[in-house]
């Protein structure tokens, strides 16, 4: 009942039921439909996040950045796209070629998977499990065999450099951005990202981040910790230009290498989007977002984005103010700092629960 | 204890140096102005490529014809004979009928205009030498035959 799919899943079966399409025609399509909706969104998303990277680093190097292809350089992206589609396609000679082709395909598919559950405010998620924030993080560790995959297949000793890297550093950051996100699950209570959502209000005061003084900690953490999940500076090993060329993706060219770089991207949007569901509030706006009109809920996904915008150009400064670090020092900062901290985040939120009733400094349990 | 002390001095210092980087490069996204010079088409209302180019740029060379005596000593001062001067006497007057400079060789090292007496070879600011065919940038600076310039005599104080 929670869905965007349920809903059309409900309108179909009326409309189409009667006129005898099998139940299951039904169902696909209701699925398929949102899908495709999000799909497109995000990968939009994506490409603007392209054109705007391009704009905010320039603008912090004093340069001008994309200014020629449409008002303000604003179709930068849909020519670099078709000029990446129309590219030949090369495959090396040595590679392993079912895998080359599969991994982009791998990589893309997991990135894009977690944008399922993401709550988009009102009712707009595609499917609301009920085990959305585990669903979440098990997608999109899938993204390893990709970045594995393509540096194996590719025959070439940066690209396997690069897909190990990835493998230990995406397994490593998993632990802390798991923990953080369960510090927000042991206060709602729930694995739902809708409910999560729901459990806060509109207020800064309301939202998860502010519950406690660890959830702060744990925020913060957990948008560290993404930022090494989804290979941005500071913890681009896995491209890292100056020691690996471009890591795994080397030996892509064509629309492959877009693919790599649209789930990059659109990794970027989802975990914006995931800190500000989670933490953030989401797109709630105080109101149940199943009784209000179509007005409000437009209004929530208006609230929604204006959280997690803001977050994907956060994600992008980082990324031109600092440099990248030494292997050994992400590894050290992982293992000594952050799932220690995060631990001790989450086991001092359990203890905060016990000790306050649940109740965080503003936000109030609601009541049963 | 000392390790411990260290654990969390090293926190610190990560939130700190994070701090102030993050601070230096919004100060340059918001507020410092692009400082790029878009070179052929939008150099700014009313600007010209001539104006972006320093003063005294070694540029296109350019034959001034009404001072050239047709001496012949910028043809002998290049060190790559991409100066081709030809003078003829016609009725007792000298004419000076070819003047071509091949900037596709020239290097732009400037002993011809340092050599010439009256300055009639000089750099121009011109520097945008693209073209289709490199026979193009053989520039002829006589067309018609013309008499060379007379000397002034200057009075001895």
């Amino acid at each position: 009942m929670y869905s965007a799919a349920n809903t059309l899943y409900g309108i179909l079966k009326d409309q189409l039921g009667a006129a005898g399409m099998p139940d299951a025609a039904i169902v696909v399509a209701a699925y398929a439909v949102p899908c495709a909706v999000v799909l497109g969104i995000t990968s939009m998303i994506a490409g603007m996040l392209t054109y705007l990277e391009r704009k905010i680093s320039a603008d912090i190097q004093n340069r001008v950045g994309p200014n020629r292809v449409g008002p303000w350089g604003l179709l930068q992206f849909p020519a670099d796209g078709i000029k990446l589609l129309l590219k030949e396609d090369i495959i090396p000679d040595a590679a392993d070629k079912k895998l080359f082709k599969l991994a982009p395909y791998l990589v893309y598919s997991s990135t894009v998977l977690a944008s399922l559950v993401i709550p988009f405010g009102g009712s707009f998620v595609v499917a609301d499990l009920n085990i959305g924030l585990i669903f979440i993080i098990v997608v999109s560790s899938l993204l390893v065999v990709g970045f594995l995959m393509s540096g194996w297949a590719s025959n070439n000793k940066w690209a396997l450099l690069g897909g190990i890297r990835s493998a230990a550093q995406i397994i490593s950051y998993e632990i802390p951005t798991a923990l953080t996100l369960l510090t927000v699950v042991l206060i709602s209570g729930t694995f739902s990202m809708q409910e999560i959502v729901m459990a806060q209000g509109p207020w800064p005061w309301h939202w998860f981040v502010f519950h406690n003084p660890f959830t702060v900690v744990a925020f913060i953490i957990f948008f560290i910790s993404s930022l090494a999940e989804m290979n941005r500076t500071p913890f681009d090993f896995p491209e890292a230009e100056s020691e690996l060329v471009s890591g795994y993706n080397v030996e892509y060219s064509g629309m492959r290498f877009a693919l790599f770089f649209a789930a990059e991207f659109s990794s970027i949007f989802i975990t914006a989007s995931l800190a500000a569901a989670v933490f953030l509030g989401g797109g709630n706006i105080g109101r149940d977002p199943y009784a209000s009109g179509i007005g409000w809920q437009l209004v929530m996904v208006g609230v929604f984005f204006a959280k997690a915008i803001p977050l994907c150009l956060v994600t992008i400064w980082v990324r031109w103010t600092l440099p990248r670090l030494r292997i050994d020092q992400m590894m050290s900062m992982c293992w000594k700092y952050f799932i220690p901290v995060s631990f001790a985040c989450l086991v001092l939120t359990a203890a905060w629960m016990l000790a306050f009733d649940g109740n965080g400094i503003f936000w109030r349990m609601p009541k049963p | 204890m000392s390790a411990v002390a260290e654990y969390f001095r090293n926190i610190r210092n990560a939130v700190a140096t994070t701090v102030a980087g993050m601070r230096i490069t919004l100060r340059y996204w918001v507020k410092e102005p692009a400082i790029t010079v878009e070179y052929p088409d939008r150099l700014g209302a009313g600007k010209t490529v001539e104006d972006i180019v320093a003063d005294r740029y070694r540029g296109f060379l350019k034959a001034r014809l009404d001072a050239c005596i047709g001496c012949l000593q910028c043809m002998r001062a290049c060190p790559i004979n991409c100066i081709r001067i030809v003078v003829e006497k016609q009725q007792d007057v000298r004419m000076l009928s070819r003047f071509d400079v091949n900037q596709a060789k020239c290097m732009h090292c400037g002993l011809c205009v340092e050599v010439c007496p009256t300055s009639a070879i000089v750099f121009t600011k011109r520097f945008e030498g693209a073209c289709y065919d490199i026979r193009d940038l053989r520039i002829r600076h006589v067309m018609t035959p013309v008499p060379v310039a007379k000397l002034q005599k200057q009075e001895k104080p």
